[in-house]
């Protein structure tokens, strides 16, 4: 007995030590690009250039007012915040609404219904067909078209289907009883209740928005209708050689997303960790 | 199930609410999806107002028999195949390995570790790329100079499709391990610390432990895990885009799909706006990920009964 426990004292701490290395190693991987933006945010474009690497003695902070000046990102931003605030708070409207009949079971086709979202995961891409949609709507190049793009979104549906079933019947009955109609019970009483699925929902959606690249480049055409991703892209096709300016622009992006991870991780990690795997 | 609040007219309440959340999917997602299939067998082109004519299997036999097209296509698939299997391998291994080790209470500040890992997921492509961009600078950059220590020169991003092609994985798995560590952690989180503690009586080593205790059980992470990463894997593009753009040798099916349908492209690739075949592409990627998924999928229920009992 006590020879098996020192023996395994010792494995576990070669394991320790083999641990620690295999975690700074993917520290590095992880810091090290970071690091670099940082540093070459604040450099001049001449340090850069003599050395790309050489940690900054010059602290140009001038590069955040360039790149903040001359890329257009007020614009770009506030768009971003519109597309991700409207779309999100339809698409989560009408999902309680979708999500919480389905599971309760209280709409004819309830189980067919949550199989159609289920099996959305699976079906072909709706590239082609969805742009010649918009196209025949008259909404391409229109933000009332994007915006429509973001209005669905299966994996919500399925999250907020199984955390309605959490909830007990008894609930419905009582508030029925109460004299509540349906449109309040759901509103003021379920809604309430669900909150955390809510936010788990919210934070998959609005994130997804927020980084969409793909929809920006097939859908809009006018500048002053970009989101923030397709803007940094035209700012790189412009001063793509200009390293600092264009680093202090992505920093400026990268920098509210971390304070944002870092103030809401539980629901964050939880909505994209539950979008992946219901996905 | 009994439905209580009220009868008669107050009873079509619940489907009025329904119906905008499933008009939308129904329209915007679930409708374009099928009709993928029937664009497949016309010559839509990307301009409103153009005559659309039915032209059957055209499509299809155009895009995997006819002469360098169909060799490119072809050699776009493969390139799709190697990228999922690298990055589903890879990604999968490093992120149990960092799991099974963030899951060890002896570890210190492991929540800065969870945190530092899973971050790239959250910034998204674009940022991801330009980022990794940066520290890949070929003129100097941190890993130009890592390179130069070894007596190695490379233009990374820039160098032969191959080089690029490579690069383009490290960064996927880069950008989405993250997501992988946190589903295995969970996993592991729910295996009963009794479990762990038989085995230490046992005399059982690390290695024994992994083997019997953690590894059966965590099957359903290793599920989801492997399936979330091989059909992702199989339709992800974005890095592509934003890393090298549409580039001769570098091509997966995704990126190939968009660039014909689209027409925007860059370098010595140039195409129209085809999207009927497109459309087809679409539908030879969706055969792709439906076979690949449901083998995959049948393989590991057997596994997990086998294992489970």
């Amino acid at each position: 007995m006590k020879n098996a426990k020192e023996s395994n004292g010792k494995s576990i701490k070669w394991g320790l030590v083999a641990s620690y290395i295999f975690l700074f190693l993917l520290v590095l991987a992880y810091l090290g690009p970071l690091l670099m933006l940082v540093n070459t945010a604040l450099k001049t474009m001449p340090e850069f250039m003599k050395n790309a690497t050489g940690i900054t003695t010059s602290f140009n902070f001038s590069n955040f007012a360039d790149a903040w000046e001359k890329a257009n990102f007020p614009q770009y931003i506030w768009n971003s915040i519109i597309y991700t605030f409207t779309a999100t708070f339809i698409y989560v409207i009408t999902a309680v609404f979708v999500a919480f009949p389905i599971s309760r079971k209280y709409v004819k086709f309830s189980t067919p219904l949550l199989t159609l979202f289920v099996i959305a995961l699976f079906l072909p891409p709706a590239l082609i067909p969805q742009f010649r949609l918009i196209l025949g709507l008259g909404l391409y190049n229109n933000p009332i078209g994007y915006i429509m793009l973001f209005l669905v979104n299966p994996i919500g549906i399925i999250i907020l289907v199984n955390y309605i079933k959490t909830l007990p019947l008894e609930l419905d009955e009582a508030a029925a009883l109460e004299g509540c109609g349906y449109l309040r019970f759901v509103w003021s009483i379920v809604l309430p209740l669900i909150r955390p699925a809510v936010a788990t929902v919210v934070v998959l959606h609005a994130i997804g928005i927020w980084n969409e690249i793909i929809a920006p480049t097939i859908y809009l055409t006018n500048k002053d209708y970009y989101p923030i991703t397709r803007g940094l892209i035209v700012f790189q096709g412009v001063y793509g050689s200009n390293w600092p300016t264009l680093a202090a622009a992505v920093l400026m992006l990268t920098f509210p997303m971390l304070v944002l991870f870092l103030v809401l991780q539980r629901q964050i990690v939880s909505g994209l960790t539950a979008g992946a795997v219901k996905g | 199930m009994n439905y209580h609040f009220g009868r008669g007219k107050s009873r079509l309440t619940p489907y009025l609410l329904l119906l905008p959340g499933i008009a939308f999917y129904f329209i915007i997602s679930l409708g374009p999806s099928l009709a993928t299939s029937i664009f497949s067998l016309t010559d839509t082109t990307g301009l409103k107002g153009a005559t659309i004519n039915w032209i059957g299997l055209d499509n299809y036999k155009e895009f995997l028999f006819m002469g360098q097209a169909s060799k490119d296509n072809f050699d776009a698939l493969g390139r799709t195949l190697i990228f999922s299997v690298f990055v589903t391998t890879i990604q999968f291994l490093f992120g149990l390995v960092t799991a099974v080790i963030l899951n060890n209470p002896k570890i210190r500040a492991r929540n800065f570790f969870r945190t530092l890992f899973f971050m790239p997921v959250i910034l998204g492509a674009v940022i991801q790329g330009l980022i990794w961009s940066l520290f890949l600078f070929p003129l100097g950059g941190p890993m130009a100079k890592l390179f130069e220590f070894f007596g190695l020169r490379s233009e990374f991003l820039g160098g032969s499709p191959t080089e690029a092609f490579i690069w383009v994985i490290i960064i996927q798995i880069w950008a989405n391990m993250g997501i992988t560590m946190m589903i295995f952690l969970s996993g592991l989180q729910t295996i009963p610390s009794e479990m762990y503690e038989a085995a230490e009586m046992d005399g059982a080593n690390n290695w024994q432990v992994f083997k019997n205790v953690t590894w059966p059980l965590l099957t359903p992470s290793v599920n989801t895990n492997l399936l979330l990463n091989i059909i992702g894997s199989l339709q992800a593009w974005q890095l592509f885009l934003v890393l090298i753009g549409y580039r001769n040798g570098t091509q997966v099916l995704g990126y190939l799909i968009y660039a014909v349908g689209f027409g925007q492209t860059s370098g010595s690739v140039t195409s129209s706006f085809r999207q009927g075949y497109a459309a087809a592409a679409s539908m030879v990627l969706f055969v792709l990920v439906l076979v690949i998924g449901l083998s995959v999928q049948t393989f590991l229920r057997r596994r997990e009964e086998r294992i489970m009992g």
